[in-house]
């Protein structure tokens, strides 16, 4: 009698700190979107749909790094920490194969004849990325798979750090340059003075969705990614029905890899610039956006970079780059604290 | 990352101290001499010999710009071989470890420099972070330094944000150190100035680092930018460790019709980067302080180099016709283009100054070698003295009355920095 109504009680009053804890947050969010709205209306239109575009680009960037955490989470339920050095990677790949293949800026091929040179360099990064990323798996979580969870986790770090040290001793500790060679011309949205897409943001968005649309194809069509999702489900069960686990394990870590590679090249394709730790960043603004979007589930990393993305090109345009990364990381406590399993969840199947 | 490479770096500067320092060992017992504090306590010879010192960065990739300005010093010593019937020499020091300018290299230098009562003075050092570690040792001596290039403003100014204070650095409370360089506190004023008098143009975006130096450059642009009648569009401190995307600001400032940009930051901040992704959104003036420029920015900025600007904290002394000769005559002992940098004749007037002390001294002290505290009063009371990129005098911190302010500009393909114009600053 006495304990149920204490339990009542207790009952009661959690639930009043808990509506009283919505009513804050959604009070902070209306005041942030308020401030926000009033700051579109005085920045105007033309500057807001710049903005935009800007955050589509972005978040075509994030929403590629994001489908390897994704992928290798939704397999083998690791936080993979090298991937963003991974990605790094692709970027210096990349920069070191323009000259070898005769793309430079302001010179050599330009126009039409780039396609071709882009997309081979393209292909190259994304390929070493990918072998570079079944090694470390081969070599840093296979002997670990059935060791404590925390333990591949630091290896997982281990591995970060190494990728890091490699490419500092190999281009040193400073921002490098990276030739801005996609045409910066392009759509021009009510004249002169109003916002424009260019080629630049066009071939970043493009290649993305390229990637994405492949991806979700050969994951969805064909047996390896039945294997995939088969093993994401049930590793024991997939593996009584006659499924090679390691092989289908490694072949995660390849496709994230190879998406990771991509984004690393169109990075520094976008920004011309790439740094030898710039991965650690990008890849906690990635892993954000794969847990705001449902870790697992690819639908959702994708959106969710995407999100992240607009996110972080609004928060730098109309308030501060300072805030910006404190912004992302308030939204990734305020999912996990309201839906622990992202906006999209691990229902679906495939993860 | 940055903490291991710190670490080796610490390691390798340990061996290198203990290398030098039975180096030091070896040249002490070679020069040790009975009258050892002589010059302490007065020099009491006519005659004898007096050392000017320099240390710089004079070896490694530093040498590209530390070995010029030795030869400028070295060059001023060598016009005045005696005065009154004593020697007057020259005595380099270098302060790089594995080829980067290292303060503990540095320090150890001036203890070196002190353990040797013929050296009165020296020029140097180059770096700012190295004058931090050298100005309290020389303190202590109390030797003369006399610095062509630091600009902190740390080093002789007391601001809120200073660490350590300008009076840290003075154990003994009482000032040792004097430079030419103006100041950062002068830079971003001088940029604003030449913005809206030389560019004429008057609405301005300003984005900075967010660093110690980016940050207090661009704030005191600003200052001055808006006092004078310009306007500022908008304004962005980056997290630049962070930030790579930096089109929001370039967009903000097109819509607010920006004329110009101004960077608070250097080429290892990504002050340049900016100027990169400008490309094909708004085509206007970029300019910035010394940080920004080098061959870094302009390799950053990719094919988007014209129209670029920063100031400089040293005159150029092919501006000066009173100089014409000197420059001629240095040319002659020093032919090679790589011989002359743009801090070369700073560090001529920096010897030029010591050596006009060092005389007024001399005769103070009744035509014998002075005191090195004899040499420190003579140079905080030069006035009006002429050398080839300027005109001396110093306050009570050790800084120029008047400095030379100095305007660079890309020209060319592929484009590299040219000298625009120049002026004094009073402070």
């Amino acid at each position: 009698m006495v304990s149920s109504v204490a339990n009542a009680r207790t009952r009661f009053i959690a639930g009043t700190r808990g509506r009283f804890l919505n009513a804050t947050l959604l009070l902070l969010i209306a005041v942030a979107l308020i401030i926000l709205a009033t700051k579109v209306v005085t920045f105007g239109p033309a500057y807001f749909v710049q903005i935009l575009v800007y955050g589509l680009a972005n978040g075509s960037i994030f929403a590629l790094i994001a489908l390897g955490y994704t992928m290798v989470y939704g397999i083998v339920e690791l936080i993979n920490f090298a991937h963003g050095d991974v990605f790094t990677l692709g970027g210096f790949i990349s920069l070191a194969l323009l000259p070898v293949f005769g793309v430079s800026e302001g010179g050599g091929v330009s126009g039409a004849g780039l396609i071709l040179p882009l997309l081979a360099i393209l292909v190259i990064s994304m390929v070493v990325c990918a072998v570079v990323n079944v090694t470390i798996e081969r070599v840093a979580y296979r002997p670990l798979r059935h060791a404590p969870r925390l333990t591949p986790l630091i290896t997982a770090v281990g591995m970060s750090f190494v990728l890091e040290g490699i490419m500092f001793l190999w281009r040193g500790p400073f921002n490098l340059h990276y030739p801005n060679v996609l045409p910066t011309t392009g759509i021009e949205l009510g004249g002169a003075n109003g916002p424009a897409i260019t080629f630049k943001d066009l071939a970043v968005v493009a290649i993305a969705v390229v990637l994405m649309i492949a991806l979700t194809l050969f994951v969805e069509r064909t047996k390896l990614g039945k294997a995939m999702r088969a093993t994401a489900q049930d590793r024991d069960a997939a593996e009584l029905m006659g499924i090679d686990i390691n092989r289908t394990i490694a072949a995660t870590f390849f496709i994230g890899a190879l998406l990771a590679g991509a984004g690393g090249m169109i990075f520094g394709l976008y920004y011309n610039t790439i740094t030898f730790d710039q991965g650690f960043t990008a890849g906690l603004v990635a892993f954000t956006a794969a847990v705001f979007g449902g870790i697992g589930n690819i639908q959702g990393a994708a959106l969710g970079g995407l999100v992240i993305g607009m996110i972080q090109s609004l928060s730098d345009g109309y308030f501060d780059t300072a805030w910006t990364q404190v912004l992302i990381f308030a939204i990734l406590v305020l999912v996990l604290v309201f839906r622990p399993t992202g906006i999209l969840g691990m229902r679906v199947p495939e993860k | 990352m940055q903490k291991r490479w710190l670490s080796m770096a610490s390691v390798l500067t340990a061996i290198a101290l203990v290398a030098a320092a039975c180096g030091g060992g070896g040249t002490s017992g070679t020069s040790a001499s009975p009258g050892g504090s002589a010059a302490g306590s007065g020099g009491a010879t006519a005659g004898g010999e007096i050392i000017i010192a320099s240390d710089l960065p004079t070896s490694g990739a530093d040498a590209s710009s530390g070995l010029p300005t030795q030869n400028g010093a070295a060059f001023a010593v060598s016009q005045l071989s005696s005065y009154k019937g004593i020697k007057i020499t020259f005595k380099p020091f270098d302060d790089t470890v594995n080829g980067v300018h290292d303060p503990q290299k540095g320090a150890q230098n001036v203890q070196q420099m002190l353990s040797d009562p013929k050296v009165l003075a020296m020029v140097g050092p180059f770096n700012s972070n190295v004058a931090r570690a050298e100005i309290p040792i020389a303190n202590q001596g109390p030797l003369a330094m006399m610095s062509p290039s630091n600009t902190n403003e740390c080093l002789t100014q007391d601001f809120p944000y200073c660490d350590p204070k300008p009076a840290a650095l003075r154990p003994t409370g009482k000032n040792n150190y004097f430079r030419i360089a103006a100041p950062d506190t002068v830079q971003g004023p001088a940029m604003a100035d030449y913005i809206l008098n030389t560019l004429k143009l008057t609405k301005v975006a300003v984005f900075s680092d967010n660093e110690t130096f980016g940050k207090g450059v661009a704030d005191n642009f600003v200052k001055r930018l808006t006092a004078k009648g310009g306007s500022l569009t908008n304004r962005s401190d980056f997290d630049w460790k962070t930030t790579n995307d930096f089109k929001p600001f370039i967009n903000a400032a097109k819509a607010a019709g920006a004329q110009a940009i101004y960077a608070g930051a250097t080429s290892a901040t990504k002050g340049c980067i900016v100027r990169s992704q400008m490309a094909g959104i708004l085509d206007v003036p970029f300019t910035g302080p010394d940080g920004i420029g080098d061959d870094q920015c302009l390799k950053d900025a990719g094919s988007n180099t014209a129209n670029m600007y920063f100031t400089n904290a040293a005159g150029d002394a092919a501006q000066n016709p009173d100089a014409a000769s000197t420059v001629a005559a240095f040319k002659q002992a020093y032919p090679k283009a790589s011989d002359l940098g743009a801090y070369t004749f700073p560090a001529y007037d920096c010897a030029f100054i010591l050596l006009d002390a060092i005389k007024r001294a001399i005769d103070g002290a009744g035509g014998k070698v002075p005191t090195r505290q004899q040499v420190i009063d003579a140079v905080q009371s030069t006035s009006g003295l002429k050398g080839t990129v300027g005109t001396y005098a110093f306050d009570a911190n050790g800084d120029p009355k008047s400095a030379t302010m100095a305007f660079w500009a890309t020209k060319g393909t592929p484009a590299a920095w040219t000298f625009q114009s120049q002026f004094s600053v009073g402070q």
